[in-house]
C-alpha cells in the first residue's frame, strides 16, 4: 500500500544547551505538537484532518487530557480521533504507514527537542512499506519511578541493535538514510547522503521526509528509523508532486538565566480550568447575540447591551501589539524569574489580552512590539498543566536587552 | 445628616513586628487613640466599631478586635476592599453616625503581614485578587500589577524613572522625622536607580516595604463632639470609585479610574475642590502610583506629574505636600492599617501636631488605590466644620 503526505510541519524551540535545542520551560509535547501540526495544517481547511496520532515519549499527562488541548491548539473539532502512542522513530514511521488519507501524524521529541507533523492525502510524496523488525535490547530503560538505567555499550548497540535489525528489515541490511541514531553513526549505517534530523525520537523520520522532499530527483530512497533495537524501513519517493513543508524553526539561542525559586505548589481549580478551556485553548472569544460585542473571558452579562447567555464563540486574531510590558525579576514562588508579563492589542478586534511572552528572553520586549499568540504551558498547578497563549515577538534579539530606564 | 467628627488617632510603629501578633498590635493602636482624646473617653462609650482587615491572621477578624479591645459588647463589622480597605471602613463608621444610628465609633486598621516568609506574601495577595483561570497561573504578582500601569504612563508622559525616583527621595526625607515610619533614612535619586530590578520598572526603592502595624481613629457626632475636644478634626467628605477588575479591560492604563471616581464623590460631598487641599496622604505603594495620582487626584494637569516633583510642589514646604508621614514608601503599609494611618497622620497634621509639621494646614486628604487597581476610597479632613 502506497501512503501521500501533502504537508509536512516541523517547528524547533530556540533554545539551545551544548548544541542540543530544549523546550522552554512554558513548552511539553502538547504544546510543540500543536506548533508543528499547525505548520502542517497551514491554510487547509480544518475538515482535512480527520485523526491525530501523536507519537512520543514524553505525554505530559499520562491519565489522559492530552487529546482534548491537541485539538483545541490544532482548532479542530472535539470529535475528531486522537491516538496517544508512546514510541520513537518508528513507531513514528509505523503511524505513517498504516494511515488513511487525513490523518496529522505528529511527533515530538524533548531531549533534544523538536516535533514534526505530517499529513496524509490522496496524493503527494509517497511513501511504502519495507520491512519492520521488532527486536529488544534496552541500552536505556526508564522504569515507573522514572530513573533512567543506561547500559552504555555502544558497540553491543551497533552490531545487536542497529545492524541485525538493519539486516532483518532492509534487503541488503543497507538502506538509503538511517534516522533515530547518532549522527555520526547515520552517516555509516545508510548507503546515501546522511539526513541530518535535529532529534532522535519520534519527530526524527517526519524532519526526514521533510528534507527528502527538498532533494529533486525521482529516485526512491529507503529510510530507516531505528530506537534500540527497533526499527522500521520504508521507501520514500518525489514523484510528481511532493509534499509542501512549513518550518517553524527560530534561530538557536542559549537558555536565559532564570532563578527558580521554591515554594508552595500553586493550587488548580479543576471548576475553573473546565470552564474557562474551550475559550482559553481555542483562543475564542464570546460573541454577544445582541450586539455582537467580544467578551474575552467570555462572561454571563454583555457590558455593552445588557443581553445574558446570548453568546456564541467567535475565533480570536492571532496577530498582537503589545501596549504595555513588565519584566518580574523578584523571586516568586514556584516560578522561574525573571518572566515577562504583557497586556497586548489583538488585530482587527477590540481585545487586549493579558500574557505571558515566549521564545524571547526576559526584558527584551517593549512596547510597540508586534509578534503572533500561540499555544503554550503557562504553568503546572498541582501536577495539571495549565494551558493558554503567549506572546511570541516577530523580531527577537535577546542581547538588546532594554535599559533599566526605558 | 449628622455632621462627624475625629477626637482621637493612635497607631503603633510600622514595622517587621515579629514578636508582636495581630492581637497585641490591635489594643496598642487603640489604647494610644483612647489616649489622645483632649477631654478623655471610657472605653464604654464606644457604641461601634468598624474593623479595616485584608488578610486574616489567626482566625475571625471581627472577633479578634472584639476580644483583644475587650469590647465584646459592641457590633464589630470588619471590612475588606483590597488596599482601599482603611479609608473605606472610616466611610462605614461616618455614615453610621452621621445617620444617627450610633453617636461614638471606633474605626480599627491592621494587618500583619510579616506572618508568612517575605517571598510567599506576593503570591498569597495575588491568589486573593486574581481571576484563577486567567490571570493567577500568568504570575501577575501585586507590584507586576503596578507595573503594568507605570510602565505605560512611562511610554506616554514625559515622566522618567528619576522621577519615580524623587518620589523615593521625597518620601524617605519625611519619614526620618516619624517615630512610627518603617525605613527612617535619607537615600538619593543614584540610588534609586541603581537598586536591584524588583517588577521592571520598579527598583527596590520605588517599593513599598512589608509592613506590620495597626491604627486607631475615634468618630463622633457633632452633638456629642464638645464632650471629648475642643479642638475636632471634621470629616469632609467620604468616596469609594470601582474600575474594571482585569488589567486587560482597562482601556487606558495611564489613568485609574477608581480613583478619579472616589475624588469625584468625596469633593462633591465635602464641597471642596482639589484646590482647597493643604496636604494629602497619597498612596504610593509604589512611586510610579503617586505620580498617576496627583493627576486622577487633581492636584496637576495629565500628564503633569513630573513637575511637581521637580519643582519640590509636593515636599513639606512646597505648594500641596504629599505623604508628610514618609506614606507608604517609607512609614511602611499594612494594608488594612494604611488608610486609617493616613487619617491618624492627617489628624495630626489638621491640628499642627505632626511629626514633619504642614504649616496652616486646614483641609487635608487621605487615598488608598487597591486590589487590582479596581477600588479607590478617599476621605477628606478639615478643620473646618463645614
Amino acid at each position: 500500500m502506497t501512503i501521500c503526505i501533502s504537508d509536512i510541519g516541523t517547528y524547533l524551540p530556540p533554545w539551545t544547551e551544548a548544541g542540543s535545542r530544549l523546550p522552554g520551560d512554558d513548552e511539553d509535547a502538547v504544546t510543540m505538537a500543536v506548533e508543528a501540526g499547525t505548520a502542517a495544517i497551514g491554510d487547509r481547511d480544518r475538515s482535512a484532518v480527520e485523526r491525530v496520532v501523536l507519537v512520543t515519549r514524553g505525554l505530559p499527562l499520562l491519565e489522559g487530557g492530552n487529546g482534548a488541548a491537541l485539538l483545541a491548539g490544532l482548532g479542530l473539532s472535539p470529535t475528531v480521533e486522537t491516538v496517544e502512542r508512546i514510541g520513537g522513530a518508528p513507531a513514528a514511521l509505523d503511524a505513517l504507514l498504516s494511515a488513511s488519507p487525513g490523518t496529522l501524524v505528529i511527533g515530538v521529541d524533548l531531549e533534544p527537542a523538536g516535533a514534526a507533523a505530517a499529513l496524509t492525502a490522496e496524493t503527494g510524496l509517497q511513501l511504502g512499506a519495507v520491512g519492520r523488525a521488532n527486536r529488544s535490547l534496552p541500552v536505556t530503560a526508564r522504569s515507573a519511578d522514572g530513573l533512567v538505567h543506561s547500559y552504555e555499550d555502544p558497540r553491543l548497540l551497533r552490531e545487536r541493535g542497529w545492524l541485525a535489525s538493519l539486516r532483518a528489515a532492509v534487503p541488503g541490511g543497507r538502506p538509503g538514510a538511517v534516522v533515530g541514531v547518532a549522527p555520526g553513526q547515520a552517516a555509516k549505517l545508510g548507503s546515501g547522503a546522511p539526513l541530518t534530523p535535529p532529534t532522535l525520537g519520534a519527530s526524527a523520520p517526519i524532519f526526514a521526509l521533510a528534507e527528502l522532499t527538498a532533494r529533486s530527483g525521482s529516485e526512491s530512497t529507503i529510510l530507516a528509523a531505528a530506537e534500540q533495537a527497533a526499527l522500521t524501513a520504508a521507501t520514500v519517493t518525489a514523484e510528481s508532486t511532493v509534499a509542501s513543508v512549513t518550518r517553524v524553526e527560530p534561530a538557536a539561542r542559549p537558555v536565559p538565566p532564570k532563578r527558580r525559586s521554591p515554594g508552595p505548589d500553586i493550587p488548580v481549580s479543576l471548576a475553573a480550568y473546565d470552564r474557562a478551556f474551550e475559550s482559553k485553548v481555542r483562543w475564542e472569544a464570546a460573541r454577544c447575540g445582541g450586539c455582537g460585542t467580544l467578551a474575552f473571558p467570555p462572561r454571563y452579562r454583555c457590558r455593552h447591551c445588557g443581553s445574558e447567555n446570548s453568546w456564541s464563540r467567535a475565533p480570536l486574531p492571532r496577530r498582537a501589539e503589545v501596549y504595555t510590558a513588565t519584566s518580574v525579576h523578584v523571586a516568586v514562588p514556584g516560578m522561574a524569574t525573571p518572566y515577562d508579563l504583557v497586556i497586548v492589542q489583538l488585530a482587527d478586534a477590540d481585545v487586549r489580552v493579558l500574557a505571558r511572552t515566549t521564545a524571547a528572553a526576559p526584558g527584551t520586549v517593549s512596547i510597540g512590539d508586534t509578534g503572533r499568540m500561540c499555544l503554550r504551558r503557562v504553568a503546572v498547578r498541582s501536577g495539571v498543566p495549565d494551558y493558554g497563549y503567549a506572546f511570541w515577538p516577530d523580531e527577537v534579539n535577546d542581547h538588546d536587552e532594554k535599559g533599566a530606564s526605558r | 445628616m449628622r455632621r462627624v467628627a475625629v477626637v482621637g488617632a493612635g497607631m503603633t510603629p510600622f514595622a517587621e513586628h515579629f514578636d508582636l501578633g495581630i492581637k497585641d498590635l490591635l489594643p496598642m493602636a487603640v489604647g494610644e487613640c483612647q489616649r489622645s482624646v483632649d477631654k478623655g473617653i471610657d472605653r464604654s462609650e464606644i457604641q461601634a466599631a468598624w474593623f479595616g482587615e485584608l488578610t486574616t491572621t489567626d482566625g475571625f477578624p471581627s472577633g479578634i478586635l472584639a476580644d483583644a479591645c475587650g469590647l465584646d459588647d459592641v457590633p464589630v463589622t470588619r471590612v475588606e476592599n483590597a488596599c482601599a480597605t482603611g479609608n473605606d471602613a472610616i466611610r462605614n463608621a461616618t455614615f453610621a453616625i452621621a445617620s444617627g444610628h450610633v453617636d461614638v465609633a471606633l474605626v480599627v486598621g491592621g494587618d500583619k503581614v510579616r506572618e508568612s516568609s517575605a517571598r510567599s506574601t506576593f503570591w498569597e495577595w495575588a491568589g486573593m485578587t486574581r481571576d484563577m483561570a486567567w490571570d493567577y497561573p500568568l504570575g501577575l504578582v501585586a507590584p507586576a500589577n503596578f507595573a503594568l500601569h507605570v510602565a505605560r504612563y512611562l511610554h506616554e508622559s514625559p515622566a522618567t524613572r528619576e522621577h519615580m525616583a524623587m518620589v523615593a527621595v521625597k518620601n524617605h526625607r519625611h519619614a526620618v522625622a516619624n517615630p512610627k515610619a518603617q525605613l527612617r533614612f535619607e537615600i538619593t535619586v543614584e540610588q534609586v536607580l541603581r537598586a536591584p530590578m524588583v517588577v521592571d520598572p520598579f527598583g527596590l526603592y520605588d517599593c513599598t516595604p512589608q509592613s506590620d502595624g495597626a491604627a486607631a481613629l475615634l468618630l463622633v457626632s457633632e452633638d456629642v463632639v464638645a464632650r471629648y475636644t475642643d479642638a475636632p478634626v471634621w470629616v469632609r467628605g467620604v468616596g469609594l470609585g470601582l474600575d474594571r477588575v482585569m488589567h486587560q479591560h482597562k482601556a487606558d492604563m495611564t489613568t485609574f479610574p477608581a480613583t478619579r471616581k472616589a475624588a469625584k464623590a468625596a469633593f462633591a460631598m465635602a464641597g471642596l475642590t482639589p484646590a482647597d487641599v493643604d496636604v494629602a496622604e497619597v498612596h504610593d505603594c509604589f512611586t510610579g502610583v503617586e505620580l498617576i495620582s496627583y493627576e486622577d487626584l487633581g492636584f496637576v494637569d495629565r500628564f503633569g506629574a513630573y513637575k511637581l516633583v521637580e519643582t519640590g510642589a509636593t515636599s513639606v514646604g512646597g505648594r500641596i505636600p504629599v505623604n508628610p508621614s514618609g506614606g507608604l514608601k517609607a512609614k511602611g503599609h499594612p494594608p488594612g492599617a494604611t488608610g486609617v494611618a493616613q487619617c491618624v497622620e492627617l489628624f495630626e497634621q489638621l491640628r499642627g501636631q505632626a511629626a514633619t509639621q504642614v504649616d496652616g494646614a486646614r483641609v487635608a486628604l487621605a487615598h488608598n488605590i487597591g486590589g487590582p487597581t479596581a477600588v479607590s476610597a478617599i476621605t477628606i479632613l478639615g478643620t473646618e466644620r463645614g
